[in-house]
């Protein structure tokens, strides 16, 4: 199993109760949806993967290892395993296309040889051939969410981790973010991604968490709920 | 460290600098004028203190002697005195001299002293310099229970008073020092606050995408130490001219003594770049920590 939830809940410091005895299990390769309406839990789920927010209660492993009782200095190379990909993209913009993926490279310490032949390839990967030299801002929200996913990628991740990715994008935009994303699970990667838009969760035919009020409420290995 | 990370931390320094040019020239300032400021309370405290050593220095125990000794006898209390643990120097006056001294002191020449008087009324004495200016009460009280010495005389109560202000005025140079420290701190961080809050979301991204936190730091740092020592600089210019200016007009007007040896201003400088740079290390360490908790 490459993600372990066990009896996970999470009271943020306010009192707000986001989550409520979670127990769920990602194995290598899957696609995974997480459904829900707003604040039933969905981002707070997503943040414990990489250790953004810790659990009031129970435990959590990644690949065997609990990212619970993980050491502080520890939490780098955890999330070097995972790529990252947001509902508002978070690009830099001072930095091109090429220089927003080479940047993730670097903040790692990956080598400059590793770089100039990684980052033309995750941005052939996303369709983005051609654009290279672009600033977010000329860019498409599609476009952009390439480069957020390129981005993501150029890691080489066991685990890539989208909340909302299509969120910002138009029903045509977020079928095309849809189908790479697709593409990158074919070739491998684990994903998975949370999201409120039913349609497109339910024209994937993928496993389909559903939360409510911070529980599981349903797992369907092909979103059959959603029928 | 890989020398390509080194490359990148200078490179983001400088890309930083060139974006951010009005709050590096807000940190500039700041530290300069922190310094500065600084610089004038060593600078006075070093001056007091110097002062206050001179003070405590003059002080100095003169031991009347009796009347009715012989040469050997006077010889030998001027040895037993030196032979006494503390004691620095020791000068003999003899009476005649102390005449002397006095109808040059106090003689209009329209009198002469000795005549006037009759016979020289003045005792010899010794007059007795300590090592350590505190143990003088100690010293003279010793030197009173000497056989042949029938008075001491150094200035007591007022040597006593002398040293209770100096004490204070050490203490609270100190304190002015460590309140300017603290304050200029603050100063600093609060401004480098402001560059890191710029580029706050470009920090969250590097800690999502596993970036450790010094190779966070490591620009913040050398763009922080870069900033403060440029301002510490040009402070201790500022210092250096005003500094110089005072001592060629002060030394042939009054009668203090400011401290010019070069080698102690020249440290004096090294110390203030030291904590200039100091202060940039500090306070970009407590503006950024805060963002790094994710
Ligand atoms: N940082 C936070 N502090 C306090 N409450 C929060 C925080 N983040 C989320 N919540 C609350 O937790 C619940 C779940 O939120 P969230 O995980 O964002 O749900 P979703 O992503 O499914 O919309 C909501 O009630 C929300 O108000
Ligand atoms: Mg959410």
């Amino acid at each position: 199993m490459l993600v372990q939830f066990y009896n996970v809940s999470k009271i943020y410091p306010n009192g707000a109760k986001a989550l409520d005895d979670i127990s769920i299990q990602i194995d290598r390769g899957e696609f995974v949806f997480l459904m829900g309406p707003s604040g039933a839990g969905k981002s707070t789920l997503v943040k414990m993967l990489f250790r953004e927010e810790l659990p009031t209660r129970g435990q959590i492993f990644l690949a065997s290892r609990s990212v619970v009782r993980m050491k502080r200095s520890d939490v780098p190379k955890l999330r070097r395993n995972m790529g990252i990909v947001f509902q508002d993209f978070k690009l830099l913009e001072r930095k091109t296309v090429a220089e927003n993926v080479s940047f993730a490279m670097e903040v790692v310490g990956a080598s400059s040889k590793d770089i100039r032949t990684r980052v033309p390839e995750v941005i052939n990967m996303v369709g983005l051939k051609g654009k290279e030299n672009s600033f977010p801002g000329e860019l498409s929200g599609g476009e952009q969410q390439r480069v957020g996913i390129a981005r993501a990628l150029s890691n080489r991740p066991l685990l890539l981790i989208a909340d909302e990715p299509t969120g910002n994008l138009d029903l045509n935009t977020s079928q095309e973010i849809m189908e790479l994303l697709f593409d990158i699970n074919r070739k491998g990667t684990t994903v998975i991604m949370a999201s409120h838009a039913r349609e497109l969760v339910r024209a994937a035919r993928k496993r389909v968490i559903m939360l409510q009020n911070g529980r599981v409420v349903d797992d369907s290995p092909n979103g059959e709920s959603l029928l | 460290m890989r020398p390509g990370s080194i490359i990148y931390f200078f490179r983001e320094a400088g890309k930083s600098l060139k974006r951010n040019r009005l709050l590096s020239f807000a940190t500039i300032t700041t530290v300069a004028v922190c310094i500065l400021i600084l610089g004038f309370g060593v600078l006075f405290t070093i001056n007091a203190s110097n002062f206050m050593n001179h003070l405590e220095s003059d002080v100095q125990i003169r031991a009347f002697l009796e009347q009715d000794l012989t040469a050997s006898q006077i010889s030998d209390i001027g040895r037993k005195i030196e032979a006494i643990p503390g004691v620095g120097s020791n000068k003999f006056i003899s009476r005649d001299e102390a005449l002397q001294q006095m109808q040059k002191d106090f003689g209009r020449r329209e009198y002469d002293l000795k005549e006037t008087l009759g016979k020289n009324p003045l005792p010899h004495t010794y007059m007795v310099k300590v090592k350590n200016p505190r143990e003088v009460s100690q010293l003279a009280a010793k030197i009173k229970s000497m056989p042949g010495v029938y008075k001491v005389n150094y200035g007591q109560g007022t040597v006593e008073k002398l040293f209770k202000v100096t004490r204070w005025m050490r203490i609270i140079g100190i304190i002015f020092i460590v309140l300017l420290l603290v304050g200029a701190v603050f100063l600093i961080a609060t401004t480098i606050r402001l560059a890191i809050f710029a580029r706050r979301k470009e920090i969250y991204l590097m800690k999502l995408i596993g970036s450790t936190d010094w190779f966070i730091r490591w620009p913040f740092f050398l763009e922080g130490i870069l900033l403060s020592s440029l301002g510490a600089l040009i402070s201790i210019g500022i210092l250096a001219m005003a500094y110089g200016s005072l001592i060629s007009k002060i030394d042939n007007l009054f009668f203090i003594q400011l401290v010019s040896d070069a080698g102690t201003i020249r440290n004096l400088y090294l110390v203030l770049l030291g904590t200039g740079a100091g202060l940039g290390v500090v306070g970009t360490w407590i503006s950024l920590n805060r963002f790094l908790k994710v």
